[in-house]
């Protein structure tokens, strides 16, 4: 059974926003799996679904073998969360978020231990949140999912607001819980992050997935390299077929573009198109994974951690009676 | 383990630790404070001060004003608060159901407005010792006043809360419990042209009576009206002769006497937070 399970999950706003479309989804237990895609791909409404924040217009989702709606409570009792647009109690203190989570958790720990964990200051931690930077709210979000030790981290974004050491302490508790044999569900805009920590990504492009496979297969697959002739004349008879590694060869009006398998195989190429035309300019690229991943989103993955991205609406400037 | 009493308790607790926090919460409170100083102070300057003024003024505007004023500031952003600060996905990301969170919600709010009352009335005794130290003070009516005070102040928590629930904004939460307030308080048991005169109006446009003990139950049908003609259960009618209420007798129909005054705020209290929680379970949080 998997830790995450969706069938034809579909959630539509209105008449016109299909924000999921018809999506299947199996994250197996005990792996870290990455949900990539561009903002507004349909990752957090995924995510929503499954912690039952809004409910599917069709199709169902299963976490922990229980399913979505009917059963969220008891679901909730086995993960931990880290939510995009985390909110805090501005009135409350670190120590206290994490005294209510470990009373409903019905555990007994530490909040002290938590606090320390996540790498926030003891001090820090008896002070209001409503103080907080978007980085020590992030930290404090993170203590809050771990209470319990749960068998599924779900983390959306986790890394917005932090700076670079930040992300690093994060992804280091992420591949610590993994290895406890805890399954991460990890949703990201940011590209070298999934590839920093996951096993499998799955790639949100449009509502639907675009693709789920290994990064190391990935990799594999982005491994190619790629060159473009503009020739003269594209003779009749080109024979580049024969030469070992070359995976594809397509012609248009005056250029010859050679998809190699691995980059060694492109001088053999050159030479060959240079034996049977008159070569103008010669164009040669390797395709990273980033290319990959542009090409399966239609180009809008950001490839660097930009500021305000994500949950830029909680500066803490504002205060909330409530 | 947890429980369901012991997480709805946990959230109760968790709210009203950060909600006390906030003062704002507290201005109504002082308000009520300074009316009820006010009262007996004035009482000190009287030929002969009576306890039942007091109450009576209390009564007036407490139930036009102030408390509905300390019960929907202490409530209206109960939830809709939560939705619009992000702060909800830290409570409900928790394994509390949302009855739970509805619950605890409606305890540290309640809370927070018996709390404030109680202060408020005991502070009045110190008042009551000061001002007027001649004035025979009736705690077992005092007492009672702050019970069903209390309850109205519960009944607009109730109502808050629903509004709280049914809206995602703290703009729309504050129009909601505004308009409430406007409709069921000011309109219906005070402008010309409440329920009760519109009645009235008809039975003369088409000649049907409607007999005073029926009217009097639409005017005690909002919660401001029950607690007005609530009075009843306290205010001796010696008094309330001086003041030109009428007084109460025992042949009236049961549903306009002062014990059913309670049980319509009870029914304040119950009835809105049920249509609050049933639209909050399947509210879109996301």
């Amino acid at each position: 059974m998997g830790a995450i399970e969706t069938s034809g999950l579909t959630k539509r706003f209105g008449e016109s926003v299909l924000a999921v479309d018809d999506l299947d989804l199996t994250v197996e237990e005990g792996e870290i799996f990455g949900f990539l895609g561009p903002n507004g791909a349909g990752k957090s409404t995924t995510i929503n679904i499954l912690l039952d924040f809004t409910q599917p217009t069709e199709g169902s989702a299963s976490v922990l073998g229980k399913d979505c709606q009917r059963e969220s409570r008891a679901i909730r009792e086995r993960i931990g969360i880290l939510p995009e647009g985390f909110g805090v109690y501005e009135r409350l203190t670190a120590i206290e978020h994490l005294q209510h989570a470990i009373s409903v958790k019905g555990t007994d720990e530490d909040p002290d231990a938590l606090v320390d964990r996540v790498g926030l200051d003891a001090d820090d931690a008896r002070r209001p949140a409503g103080d907080y930077s978007t980085g020590m709210r992030q930290r404090l979000a993170l203590a809050i999912a771990l209470v319990g030790d749960p068998d599924l981290l779900m983390l959306d974004e986790p890394s917005s607001g932090l700076d670079p050491k930040g992300m690093q302490e994060i992804r280091e508790i992420i591949r610590e819980e993994a290895d406890d044999g805890t399954t991460v569900f990890f949703s990201s805009h940011i590209l070298p992050e999934v590839e920093a920590v996951c096993d499998r990504v799955g790639i949100m492009n449009e509502g639907q997935l675009a693709t789920v496979d290994s990064l190391e297969s990935l990799r594999d697959e982005s491994g190619t390299a790629q060159v473009e002739f503009e020739v003269e004349a594209v003779p009749e008879s080109l024979a580049l077929d024969d030469i070992d590694g070359v995976r594809g060869v397509t012609v248009g009006d005056s250029r010859i573009t050679v998809t190699c398998a691995d980059p060694t195989v492109k001088i053999e190429v050159i030479r060959a198109v240079d034996r049977q035309a008159t070569i103008r300019d010669v164009l040669s690229e390797e395709t990273s994974l980033e290319e990959l991943f542009n090409r399966y989103t239609g180009g809008a993955i950001q490839t660097e951690s930009e500021t305000g991205s994500g949950s830029g609406s909680d500066d803490g400037t504002e205060e909330v009676v409530a | 383990m947890s429980t369901v009493g012991s997480r709805a308790l946990s959230v109760a607790k968790v709210d009203f630790l950060n909600v006390r926090r906030a003062k704002l919460v507290w201005g109504p409170v002082v308000l009520y404070t300074i009316f009820m100083f006010l009262f007996f102070w004035g009482q000190s300057n009287a030929d002969s001060p009576d306890f039942y003024a007091v109450l009576w003024g209390l009564i007036g505007i407490g139930g036009v004003l102030v408390v509905p004023l300390i019960a929907l500031v202490a409530a209206y952003l109960s939830i809709a608060g939560e939705v619009e600060s992000g702060s909800i996905t830290y409570s409900l990301g928790l394994p509390v159901s949302r009855g739970e969170f509805v619950a605890g919600k409606f305890l540290s709010r309640a809370g927070v407005v018996v709390v404030g009352i109680v202060v408020s009335f005991l502070l009045g005794i110190l008042a009551g010792f000061v001002f007027v130290p001649g004035m025979e003070f009736e705690y077992g009516d005092y007492a009672l006043f702050v019970a069903v005070t209390s309850l109205y102040g519960l009944a607009y928590v109730s109502v808050a809360l629903a509004i709280s629930a049914m809206t995602a904004s703290r703009s729309r939460a504050m129009s909601g419990a505004i308009g409430f307030f406007f409709l069921f308080n000011i309109v219906w048991n005070f402008l010309p042209v409440g329920p009760v005169q519109m009645l009235e109006f008809l039975g003369d446009q088409f000649d049907v009576e409607f007999s005073d003990s029926f009217l009097e139950l639409v005017f005690s049908l909002s919660p401001t009206g029950a607690y007005l003609n609530s009075s009843q259960l306290l205010i001796p009618d010696r008094f309330l002769q001086t003041v030109g209420g009428a007084a109460s007798s025992p042949s009236d129909p049961f549903y306009i006497q002062g014990w059913f005054m309670l049980v319509i705020m009870a029914g304040w209290v119950v009835v809105p937070m049920l249509v609050g929680y049933w639209r909050f379970r399947t509210a879109q949080l996301g």
